[in-house]
């Protein structure tokens, strides 16, 4: 309002300023409302929009592990031979090779094709290449086998060079078992099929002719150490009650294991640990009855088998060991069936995926651990594939069709080892006996199976906050109702500022006393510390009672509201003679040590446990819950108090029928402040909790938590990487969980707050 | 007007013809250093209503609160001398204050129900003396809410939290609460001052039903209040009784010139 009040003639003297004054004083506070309303809601919104930002940061982070996988046509040029045996992309996408049905290898520049090099292998002119092995990808090891019962095994591999400050990709082969094909089968029959792998003990090959014979040759290379010149070594084995025919055949990077495809639904399982006394070991259906097995290959790391079928189908198979020690082939999962027979499965260079392509000309990109199918779509561009060579780093791909053209893609593929479901399922991973809940996210290898459950860690988040809930609530909240409602005042003003100042504690070193003090001390004086948590209380109401024998007198000069400073002594009385007490109790009754006594009787036992947790953390939320818990049993209004004692209750019937009931919803949303600190918190856990991700509850194991997970693992990961991501996802985990515990204390705070507006 | 010039006990008053429910005798209190009552004597008459009045802070309310022992709950309050309630001390050693308390039920001067039901507010009295059996309460809780004129307006939501009912039925269920454990003495503590004027008249209907059964001692700066419900009024003045008389004659006939002067108005 713009008037202005003039102050009428009166007799007396008006001793305010002037009109012109006041006019300008209104002038300023308006100003100054202005001021403090645009910049209060400024900053609200700044607030907002700070925490918005860290959200859609998050997420940002966090979304593309949910992404799908998507191929971009790139250029295509003709190819140098058709119907290629084996075709290769090499590690920078710059090179790519072709082997073609008489044993010529073609290297090309995978941006034009033009032809880099050309290698002749060693085929006598007469012979014809009847069957071929791939070995492990990244050695670039294969094996072809010719109708005279020979093998000739070749190394494509990729030298790098940087003349002049660019680099050059120089394609070479190289013969580990030298230039000339290896006469294998004496009786000179062609090779049906044949595997062959590089293994610690030497190179070994297992050929099957097509007289059904079954041979499994292991190569030793020996270097002579004068001249340098390697000699191999050949040792022959043969297997008996193997299939008669095969169409693949696979032998592990440990040389344990044989695997062969029948040609029909059934895959064999050879244990070659020692090749003298192989043992067949059985025989699975593989495929839906009915169906072939068209395309058998290992994933990375050479333990995990993709089976593609005749239908579609795709499975993934590992040896499993069974209660007797023997490994059995088991089927794991499948991946999403693609419409027609599978002709080629490519598996990653570097994680255990793979791509597979069908008769229809489908591509699918699928992911083992995730049990995630990436896409599985026709070819885009509208073409059949008839091979694929992939990217060791899963950029490019080549895809070579029948029409003799090669067809260069872009691959979009960051992020499929992990998944929603995979994340909160049990999922069997390679090499384990059973599915499983585990987190072990990374590894020295590029064969390590990440395993990203964030079951452990959120258990483990959950089972801190629980034992340190069990110790702290307790504790905190009597000891709540007893300040506020007992104890004289000239006590509380100096007890609860003290307990509250606890908070201002650093967990760092609540964490370091925690791992370095208290978790020696528990396993020491494990006795002590259940007597103490259990017979202390007792300890104290015998106290109580024989304080009723106490002369009226000291009584009095006490006074009530006082009587806690004696407990003092009896609490620390106590804890002493239970410290002292426990090597003889531990002596009398459990074999000199409880710690070892529990370990015999089958509790395991680690010295960060969540008992030394439970404490440590107990300690840390102690303040927090207290002080909101001491604060909502204090306002419990005087006059409801009042009524209630005037009705002839005792003060201990007035806590209990009116004090509680009334202060219950405060207590509460002190308890749910108290477990979202206990969910969020950092320091003590990642000190004192040895931080194991196992998933029980067990009392005296350990566990990880997502923050602690967290703190350890980020600064080690690669940014953007799958892991990195994974991270942030727990993060936010995390974070919904304070968020619950956090809304559901404010909510009943609010609706205290209306409860008691009418009071 | 120098307080200390008036007299403390009181030769006037006529109580052949009563019962004596409470006899305060020398009864002096501190508060810490401060003396707020200063040697009160008097008798109070069984199943008749007695009123104090006088100006804020002159000890009535303190005086009321003695009578159940509710000043023990401060802490700096210290009382010399003896009430004596049916030939027993209550400042006794050996008396238990939560069994006195039943005995002397009290109504605050702001309703306090406790945030539970209508039902459970009753009951709760009744739960604290170990009465469990539905039937009892059931009964209890309809003849006290009868009994403080409020159970026809409640009796078909008993079971809704007592926080809904009016400011004057609020009060009125305290009484009901307050009568539940059938106390000997009322003590009333200004029950009307936060009401308005037809809670207020329900609750002196209430007060004039409820004196046939209880002793009922009220305290009130309302005069006009005093004049209409109570047998007998006490005038306070600076922790001093100043007088005690019956009703009629105190506010016809004071026989101290302090009285007369606060009760029609000249100071106060």
């Amino acid at each position: 309002m713009q008037q202005t009040f003039e102050t009428p003639a009166t007799p007396r003297r008006s001793l305010l300023p002037n009109g012109e004054k006041r006019a300008r004083l209104r002038r300023w506070r308006k100003v100054k409302d202005k001021l403090s309303q645009y910049g209060i809601a400024f900053a609200g919104i700044s607030v907002v929009a700070a925490f918005a930002t860290i959200f859609v940061y998050l997420f940002s982070e966090v979304g593309p592990i949910f992404s799908s996988a998507s191929l971009e046509p790139e250029k295509q040029y003709a190819s140098q031979s058709e119907t290629p045996l084996l075709t290769n992309l090499e590690r920078y996408s710059e090179v790519g090779m072709t082997l073609d049905a008489k044993g010529k290898l073609h290297f090309f520049s995978a941006a034009d094709g033009n032809t880099i090099k050309d290698v002749n292998l060693a085929i006598p002119a007469d012979r014809k290449i009847v069957s071929l092995a791939k070995g492990e990808p990244r050695s670039g090891i294969f094996a072809l086998g010719l109708d005279n019962g020979q093998v000739l095994v070749a190394k494509h591999e990729y030298n790098l060079s940087y003349p002049d400050g660019k680099r050059q990709v120089l394609p070479m082969v190289t013969y580990p078992l030298g230039q000339e094909p290896l006469q294998l089968d004496a009786q000179q029959r062609p090779i049906q099929a044949l595997a062959v792998q590089e293994g610690s003990t030497g190179t070994a090959i297992a050929v099957l002719t097509d007289d059904g014979r079954l041979s499994f040759n292991l190569f030793e290379t020996e270097t002579n150490l004068m001249t340098g010149e390697s000699t191999f070594n050949r040792s022959e084995f043969a297997l008996k009650d193997g299939p008669k025919t095969a169409t693949h055949m696979l032998i592990d990077t440990t040389l344990h294991s044989l695997f062969i495809a029948e040609g029909n639904e059934k895959v064999h399982y050879f244990d070659i640990r020692s090749p003298g006394d192989a043992r067949y070991v059985e025989a699975v259906n593989a495929v839906a009855a009915g169906q072939q097995v068209r395309q058998m290959e290992f994933l990375v790391g050479a333990v995990s088998l993709v089976i593609g079928g005749s239908d579609g189908s795709l499975g993934q198979w590992f040896l499993v060991r069974d209660e007797h020690n023997n490994f059995h082939l088991k089927h794991i999962r499948d991946f999403d069936k693609h419409p027609a027979a599978i002709t080629q499965i490519e598996p990653e260079y570097s994680r255990k995926g793979f791509m597979a392509i069908d008769e229809q000309g489908h591509v699918g990109i699928h992911y083992g651990t995730s049990a995630r199918t990436l896409l599985l779509e026709p070819m885009p561009g509208d073409i059949k594939p008839q091979r694929l060579a992939i990217s060791p780093i899963n950029t490019a791909l080549l895809a070579f069709t029948q029409d003799g053209q090669v067809h260069r893609y872009t691959l979009e593929n960051a992020h499929p080892d992990v998944s929603w479901k995979a994340m909160w399922n049990e999922v069997w991973y390679e090499g384990r006996e059973h599915p499983d809940y585990i987190w072990q996210a990374s590894s020295g290898s590029d064969e390590f199976e990440a395993k990203m459950s964030l079951v452990p860690l959120a258990l483990g988040t959950l089972k801190a906050a629980v034992f340190a809930m069990m110790f702290a609530t307790p504790l905190a909240v009597m000891s709540a109702l007893y300040t506020a409602y007992f104890m004289t005042p000239k006590l509380r003003g100096k007890v609860k500022p003290t307990i509250e100042i606890m908070a201002a504690l650093p967990t760092v070193i609540l964490g370091f006393l925690a791992g370095l003090w208290l978790a020696p001390f528990i396993e020491n004086y494990l006795s002590a510390v259940f007597a103490i948590l259990v017979l202390l209380p007792v300890m104290m109401l015998i106290a109580a009672y024989l304080w009723r024998f106490v002369p009226e007198e000291t009584r009095l000069r006490i006074g009530t509201g006082w009587e806690v400073a004696i407990l003092i002594p009896v609490v620390i009385g106590f804890i002493l003679l239970c410290v002292e007490l426990s090597p003889l109790v531990d002596d009398t009754f459990f074999n000199g040590s409880l710690r070892q006594w529990l370990t015999d009787n089958g509790y395991s036992y680690d010295q960060r446990n969540a008992l030394v947790v439970g404490i440590a953390m107990g300690f840390a939320v102690i303040p927090n819950i207290y002080s909101i818990a001491e604060d909502a049993v204090f306002n419990v209004p005087r006059h409801l108090t009042q009524g209630s004692l005037a009705l002839g209750a005792t003060p201990w019937q007035t806590m209990v029928g009116v004090v509680l009931p009334t202060a219950s919803p405060g207590i509460f949303a002190a308890v749910m402040v108290g477990f979202g600190r206990a969910v969020g918190e950092t320091m003590i856990v990642l000190m004192a909790t040895g931080n194991s991700p196992v998933v029980n509850f067990n009392l005296f194991e350990g566990m990880r938590t997502l923050s602690a997970n967290i703190a350890v693992e980020l600064p080690e990961t690669a940014v953007g990487s799958t892991h990195f991501r994974v991270l942030f996802l727990a993060a936010l985990v995390l974070f919904v969980f304070t968020f619950i515990f956090n809304t559901l204390a404010e909510v009943i705070r609010q609706r205290l707050r209306q409860r008691f507006s009418n009071l | 007007m120098n307080p200390t010039q008036v007299p403390n006990s009181f030769t006037e008053l006529n109580l052949a013809d009563e019962k004596i429910k409470i006899e305060v005798n020398d009864l002096k209190l501190y508060y810490g250093e401060s003396q707020a009552l200063k040697t009160v004597n008097m008798h109070i008459p069984e199943k008749r209503v007695t009123a104090f009045i006088g100006p804020s802070g002159c000890g009535k309310s303190t005086l009321l609160r003695c009578f159940n022992r509710m000043n023990d709950l401060v802490d700096s309050c210290r009382i010399e001398g003896q009430i004596i309630m049916d030939g027993q001390n209550i400042y006794d050693r050996s008396v238990d204050v939560a069994e006195l308390r039943r005995q002397v039920g009290m109504v605050f001067q702001k309703p306090n129900p406790f945030p539970k039901t209508i039902y459970e507010n009753v009951a709760y009295g009744l739960r604290l003396q170990g009465v469990k059996d539905r039937r009892i309460l059931d009964e209890v809780v309809e003849t006290s809410l009868k009994g403080a004129a409020l159970w026809n307006e409640v009796k078909d939501r008993l079971h809704d939290n007592a926080f809904g009912l009016s400011g004057g039925q609020q009060q009125r269920l305290v009484i009901a609460r307050a009568i539940a454990i059938e106390p000997d003495v009322l003590l009333l503590d200004e029950p009307a001052s936060a009401l308005d004027p037809i809670s207020t008249l329900k609750i002196e209907e209430l007060i004039c039903e409820l004196k046939d059964r209880y002793t009922i001692v009220i305290v009130t700066h309302n005069m006009q209040q005093a004049a209409r419900v109570s047998d007998y009024t006490a005038f306070m003045y600076m922790g001093n009784l100043v007088e005690f008389d019956a009703t009629n004659k105190m506010f016809t006939n004071p026989s101290q010139q302090q009285t007369e002067d606060y009760i029609t108005g000249r100071f106060g």
